[in-house]
């Protein structure tokens, strides 16, 4: 839909609007990438002295601190183990949720999509601090399954929704075209319905592993002490480590987000998103 | 596209689930529901009666653990919790900080996303690509980095105030401070705004705009009356789910804001976990989500609306 | 007509390269005013793109673009004496039918009342008034394109242009709708242009035609002209059937020539074998169709 479009001659090809859109892009040049660079380079630096625009030295000795920290160590372990896992739980629990809302009309339909959004729309912080209580009861505190069951409840949204908007993409008659060609149900379902609606299924997943590789406040107050993941190993480092640690370490913590946004960006910029958040 | 095609996709998409109820469907769609239910909607539930006196039960745990609990003794509820919340000197200055970065956070992502947008189906080129590009980048880092990387930006040692004293100005600091907070708000909540936005401009056929162009409308009054009423939905959603977020945020305000007054997400932790006042935190929690509601009934309406208007309901 | 000769539309030299490829190459054109030309020629052949030059969304590489004695090539759509129906209507869906109608007054700041009558007048003319409260997903195809046409109506133009405005009708409501169009714009004597690809739309409602072959003007005449006078191969293959001879044509008779001889089935006559100029011929198919019968035959 979005690739068909045209520009349209507006007559408004003048110099001014030309200089103002650049000093604009300069400026969010600037204001975006600026803070991100700053604190990439001091990654690499020996010691950094202000008001100085460079440091005094450059070195690679801060990665190797990095990897020396066993709690750091240990951050990035169960970060890589908790977030495909959450991935996983949340595409079981929500797929075929996600077909039946596309496909079936149901009773409760609404009130269901409505209730989804009402559980985001409570405050996250507020949520994990009232899941406290249903956690010590459950003795959930402090456990891998309480920090993956938190993650994944901020998953849900995204996991349902998305897909939901992909799967009712599918024209109705190209499956039964399928039908009529003699396929069995099962078969029209994966080799139609389910390869057609794969992009939005794909950036759901890349969303909600980004939404659980970086979800600190909840990991933070289930998980800690016993266990922590990336973002909230980066609550305890930024205190007491030097600060081209803390850039060294958020510079691995961004890599995977880079790589699988990198991954899904046609389909995430194609609309698959935004096509998800419309209640219908 | 053209808007008659879109129309017919829109109702058909709709006239394709078929009109009996389905018990499978039912089933299916249940999962999610009682995974919500459990972990959001019974917490949520149990603490509300927490906030109102009920100590015992499930709270129990919690109501001994926490400090100034008030119960309800024998009473029906008791507001005692509320109370304290509200006569808290910190309450309406926590309150103030809350609304205003929501409200002014929320305004100058419309305005950037939208303005964005604009550019884009407008114009298109080169520099629109390199806007919408620059302004997506915040999606590619976690919040706890953003935080991080704008706070050593912003803060004393870094690059703003590095460059402002070599041009001679000796500005106060912008960390610690609501500013800090309104810019990293705006920063986390770019991306979505953008990607909702441009999308909602993009499937506005070109025909729609040029049919405006040829009745004699100028460039602002087809934006007025034509792109924005067309991309109304894409646009509620990014006001609601902007303000929700940001009304709700924990790590923006805990890393760039100040110590006090601040925002509600940052007073909740504290109270939960250095002052272990679960009860008050609680409280905060529903003033938080009373808000949010507003917000979010605003968005179904919207949704609803537009159904309706589509010829869809 | 006292109109006669004034003119209400003059493209001279107009080119318009796309994507690279010469779209549009040096055409030229010239309607009186209150003339209805039909702009016909295959799919792909730069109809729509010479509409839009007229209409001011594209702005030609080359040449010039008169509206009624005004030169608008480099104004922009909104300031142009015109007004377009576009391919698929292009009714804002926001809008209910009297609004999508009013909006081109409303932005030309007509006081509310003059709005009013004159969007109840020209819905009265496309015979809508009954819908003016819906929505367009809520009418018909048919109604959406009157809404449409209403909508151009109201501004009064001194130009109308229509991009194959029945194309997404069916075939009964398509022959209705353009004698509609026809016998408005002939009432109120507005310059049109419309642009198809269906014969029988061009040959019946035009004053005159323009068949275009890439981006070029082939013919531009009178129906009768086109149908009887093609002046090249390719108009009297893109008009009608005909059944081609290679030879050279005198006195009723076709002989050995170098030429090229076209001859329309309707003036086959049958006869003897005897008679002069005759070509002996055996029946290879009938097609039924309807008041008539197409009849194929094999020369011997
Ligand atoms: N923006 C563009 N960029 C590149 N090529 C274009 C563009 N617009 C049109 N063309 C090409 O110009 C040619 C003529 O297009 P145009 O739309 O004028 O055809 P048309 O005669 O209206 O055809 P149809 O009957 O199918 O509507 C086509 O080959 C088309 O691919
Ligand atoms: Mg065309």
């Amino acid at each position: 839909m979005a690739n068909e479009v045209q520009p349209l001659n507006l007559h408004t090809k003048s110099w001014s609007v030309k200089i103002i859109l650049a000093i604009f892009s300069i400026l969010m040049l600037i204001l975006v990438v600026g803070p991100l660079v700053w604190l990439a380079v001091h990654a690499f630096a020996t010691e950094w002295k202000f008001p100085s625009y460079k440091p005094t030295g450059l070195t690679l000795e801060w990665f190797r601190k990095v990897f020396e920290v066993q709690a750091l160590k240990e951050a990035m372990k169960s970060s890589f183990i908790i977030s495909p896992i959450v991935v996983l739980v949340s595409a079981v629990i929500c797929l075929p949720a996600a077909y039946a809302s596309a496909r079936y009309n149901y009773w409760g339909r609404r009130t269901f999509l409505i209730m989804m959004f009402s559980a985001n729309a409570f405050p996250k912080i507020g949520l994990f601090a009232t899941i406290a209580t249903l956690y010590y009861f459950l003795n959930l505190m402090g456990t891998i399954v309480g920090v993956i069951i938190v993650q994944v409840l901020g998953t849900i949204i995204y996991m349902t929704w998305i897909p939901a908007a992909a799967f009712a993409s599918v024209p109705k008659n190209l499956e039964e075209a399928a039908r009529d060609a003699g396929a069995s149900k099962f078969r029209v379902f994966r080799t139609i319905t389910l390869r057609m609606a794969m992009p939005g299924i794909l950036v759901a997943m890349v969303m909600s592993f980004i939404y659980a590789f970086d979800e600190a406040q909840g990991t933070f107050l289930v998980g800690a002490p016993n266990i922590y993941t990336m973002p909230t190993a980066m609550y305890a480092i930024v205190e007491t480590y030097p600060i081209q640690v803390t850039a060294v370490f958020s510079i691995l913590l961004t890599i995977p987000s880079v790589l699988l946004i990198g991954l899904a960006r046609k389909h995430i910029i194609g609309g698959q998103l935004a096509e998800g958040f419309q209640i219908k | 596209m053209s808007t008659a095609t879109t129309n017919q996709v829109a109702k058909e998409s709709f006239g394709s689930k078929d009109s009996k109820l389905s018990v499978l469907g039912f089933f299916m769609a249940l999962p999610p529901i009682l995974v919500l239910g459990t972990f959001i909607g019974l917490p949520i539930g149990l603490a509300f009666f927490l906030s109102l006196g009920y100590t015992g039960g499930l709270n129990e745990v919690i109501s001994i653990i926490g400090q100034d609990v008030r119960a309800r003794d024998g009473k029906l509820f008791t507001l005692q919790a509320y109370q304290d919340v509200i006569k808290d000197p910190r309450f309406l200055g926590d309150l103030r900080t809350t609304l205003l970065v929501s409200l002014f956070a929320t305004i100058l992502v419309l305005f950037f996303s939208i303005g964005i947008g604009l550019i884009q189906r407008l114009r298109g080129g080169k520099l629109s690509s390199l806007l919408t590009a620059l302004s997506l980048t915040p999606l590619f880092i976690p919040v706890v980095i953003s935080a991080w990387a704008l706070y050593t930006f912003y803060g004393g040692a870094g690059l703003y105030q590095t460059l402002l004293k070599s041009f001679g100005f000796d500005v106060p600091q912008i960390t610690s401070t609501v500013v800090a907070i309104v810019i990293g708000s705006v920063w986390t909540s770019l991306p979505f705004a953008i990607l909702m936005i441009t999308s909602g401009f993009q499937s506005i056929p070109n025909a729609l705009i040029e049919a405006a162009q040829d009745a004699g409308a100028g460039i602002v009054t087809i934006i007025r009356t034509v792109m924005l009423p067309l991309a109304f939905i894409p646009i509620v959603i990014v006001a609601t789910f902007t303000s929700i977020g940001v009304m709700g945020s924990f790590t923006i305000p805990f890393f760039l804001g100040p110590n006090q007054p601040t925002m509600f997400g940052v007073e909740i932790t504290n109270f939960f976990t250095a002052y272990n006042r679960p009860q008050q935190s609680i409280v905060m929690a529903f003033i938080v989500f009373l808000a949010a509601s507003g917000i979010a009934v605003m968005y179904i309406w919207a949704n609803f609306r537009s159904a309706k208007e589509s010829g869809r309901v | 007509m006292s109109q006669q000769n004034e003119i209400g539309l003059e493209l001279k030299g107009l080119s318009k390269v796309l994507g690279g490829r010469v779209i549009i190459d040096n055409l030229d054109l010239q309607v009186k005013k209150g003339e209805m030309v039909s702009l016909l020629g295959p799919s792909g052949c730069g109809k729509t793109t010479t509409l839009r030059m007229i209409a001011g969304f594209l702005i030609p590489d080359n040449g010039t673009v008169t509206l009624a004695g005004k030169d608008v090539t480099t104004i922009g759509p909104e300031k142009r004496p015109s007004a377009m129906v576009f391919q698929n209507y292009a009714l804002w869906p926001h809008m209910t039918v009297f609004k999508n109608v009013a909006y081109p007054l409303k932005v030309r700041k007509v006081n509310k009342a003059e709005i009013e009558k004159r969007v109840h007048d020209v819905l009265g003319v496309v015979n809508l008034m009954h819908h003016k409260d819906s929505r367009p997903a809520q009418i018909s195809g048919g109604e959406q394109q009157r809404v449409a046409l209403a909508r151009a109506l109201v501004q009064e133009p001194d130009i109308l242009l229509l991009d194959e405005p029945l194309s997404n009708l069916d075939a009964k409501l398509r022959v209705k709708v353009r004698e509609d169009i026809r016998d408005l714009q002939r009432r109120l004597g507005i310059t049109t242009v419309i642009v198809t690809h269906d014969q029988d739309e061009a040959l019946s409602i035009s004053d005159r035609i323009a068949v275009m072959k890439e981006g070029k003007i082939e013919q531009f005449s009178t129906p009768e002209d086109i149908y009887n006078k093609p002046a090249t191969e390719y108009v009297a293959n893109f008009i009608g059937s005909l059944n081609r001879y290679e030879g050279s044509y005198s006195n009723g008779q076709i002989s050995t020539g170098s030429d090229v001889v076209g001859v329309r089935p309707e003036d086959v006559t049958f006869d003897s074998k005897n008679s002069a100029g005759a070509v002996e011929a055996t029946v290879s198919l009938v097609v039924p169709r309807g008041h008539f019968h197409e009849v194929y035959l094999k020369a011997q």
